[in-house]
């Protein structure tokens, strides 16, 4: 009970940086190149922590992500919900993957994930977005390996001070 | 987080998904979008939202800025005095400019009342800096520092130094979210400065382009024309730049033109806004204080008291 209640505060504190690195400033050129962060900490958490994260709470951050980003209320609580069910659901499989095929699919998940919001926008009447549109799943899957060491450090140091 | 002991006797994370919980939260979210989309969304609920959400705004926004004046001051001497040197210049040369302004404004100002026609509007200018967070860039809009505390008020329109760049969509106390014109829910309604020619400036969700469509085929528009606020829909003052006509084609019907223009204002790089208020000038005489029954006294005058 003690160290479930322990990793939440670590997910928390991952997620606030998410948030923090999602609204910092970037030039503009290489604004369409901005890393999905939340999406990370969340394909991390759902791959590596056996306790799912609930639906509602993916959603709620969802619409705090699309409140932050004066984007469509609900289009981040969208690609965030069907990104950690696909996780959760292909689970087990991607666990066992070698960490080269672990990037793979998280790859994977980041273009469908682009092609669902793209779905989305068109279905809505936004605009189409340039083919630079698509390089930012890239980017993020090549800040994957990185996070997944931080918050695996994180989630070990954070075990260490509670048995203390 | 919600623990089920019974999942975690299960060992392995086995516990079969909730895929109908997964679809009720994807149709809320569904609605909740194509509400959102057609301005349905109630307008309080989406200010107190970002009311809640403006201090994480503040928490990127000030280590930033700290960190730019870190930089501003390792700038050399050198740059900094040819720096002030070429800001020196161009005050005078707007100074220059300004004094024929004054005239001519005077000389507007009989000619009206002799037609007895209608004063012209002052207005008086609010400085504001966005701040240095980045929204969604497919969304087309910027925060800024000033809020309803320095009396914005929701359909203000926002210039920069080069012409307009958009109108302020929800205010907090201390911040703003601000409507860029190159949005495609965006429309503003403009005149061409050389003919008086009345369209409306659409935007398309690109910062360099805006369309006026529905000009007829006969109309006489050119490349390089300037694009100025008509003030028609009353959200935009009257007469300040918007775009530069860069592109004119017919359209496949061969009725209308369609007119492409390059925005003036830098709409992606602008760091400095100006919030324009209009000053209501009684019609006898314009010397005289301004009027300012239409909106709360405190915050206009604290306004014109920081005019730039």
């Amino acid at each position: 009970m003690k160290r479930t209640q322990d990793r939440v505060s670590v997910l928390l504190l991952a997620l606030f940086l998410a948030l923090l690195l999602t609204l910092a400033p970037l030039p503009v050129a290489l604004e369409p190149l901005r890393p999905y962060w939340v999406a990370l900490v969340l394909i991390y958490w759902s791959l590596e922590v056996q306790q799912p994260i609930p639906l509602g709470a993916v959603f709620l951050l969802g619409l705090l992500l699309d409140v932050l980003l004066a984007s469509l209320l609900g289009l981040h609580a969208c690609s965030l919900l069907i990104m950690v069910y696909l996780v959760r659901r292909f689970r087990p499989r991607i666990r066992f993957f070698p960490p080269w095929q672990q990037a793979l699919a998280v790859l994977l998940l980041l273009l469908n994930d682009r092609v669902i919001l793209l779905w989305l926008s068109v279905l809505l009447g936004e605009p189409v977005p340039s083919w630079r549109y698509w390089l930012a799943p890239l980017v993020t899957t090549a800040l994957w390996p990185w996070v997944f060491l931080a918050l695996d450090q994180a989630r070990l140091v954070r075990r260490q001070v509670g048995k203390h | 987080m919600r623990i089920n002991p019974a999942s975690v006797s299960a060992g392995a994370g086995q516990r079969r998904l909730n895929t109908a919980r997964l679809l009720t939260y994807l149709l809320l979210a569904i609605a909740l979008m194509a509400l959102d989309q057609r301005g349905k969304l109630n307008a309080q609920l989406r200010a107190w939202s970002e009311r809640a959400v403006a201090p994480v705004y503040a928490l990127v926004d000030q280590p930033v800025r700290a960190a730019e004046r870190l930089g501003d001051w390792s700038h050399s001497r050198e740059t900094l005095t040819a720096s002030q040197q070429a800001q020196r210049e161009m005050l005078l040369l707007q100074a220059a400019a300004m004094q024929r302004l004054d005239a001519l404004e005077e000389e507007n100002r009989r000619l009206r009342a002799l037609l007895g026609a209608a004063a012209g509007q002052e207005f008086s200018y609010r400085f504001a800096e966005l701040l240095r967070v980045s929204l969604d860039p497919y969304s087309h809009q910027v925060r800024i520092n000033q809020g309803s505390e320095a009396g914005v008020f929701v359909g203000q329109a926002v210039l920069d130094g080069q012409g307009v760049m958009g109108q302020v969509e929800t205010v907090t106390s201390g911040q703003a979210r601000v409507r860029l014109i190159s949005d495609p829910d965006h429309a503003l309604p403009v005149q061409l400065l050389r003919t008086g020619q009345r369209s409306v400036a659409i935007g398309v969700g690109d910062v360099g382009r805006l369309v006026l469509p529905n000009l007829p085929i006969q109309s006489d528009v050119r490349s390089g024309d300037v694009l100025v606020t008509s003030g028609l829909g009353e959200r935009f003052p009257p007469g300040f730049p918007v775009a530069i006509v860069s592109e004119i084609r017919r359209d496949t019907g061969g009725a209308f033109l369609e007119v492409s223009a390059e925005p003036l204002a830098a709409l992606d790089r602008g760091r400095e806004v100006l919030l324009v208020t209009v000053l209501e000038v009684p019609e006898d005489n314009p010397a005289s204080a301004p009027a300012l029954e239409a909106e709360p006294a405190a915050p206009l005058e604290n306004a014109t008291g920081e005019d730039l």
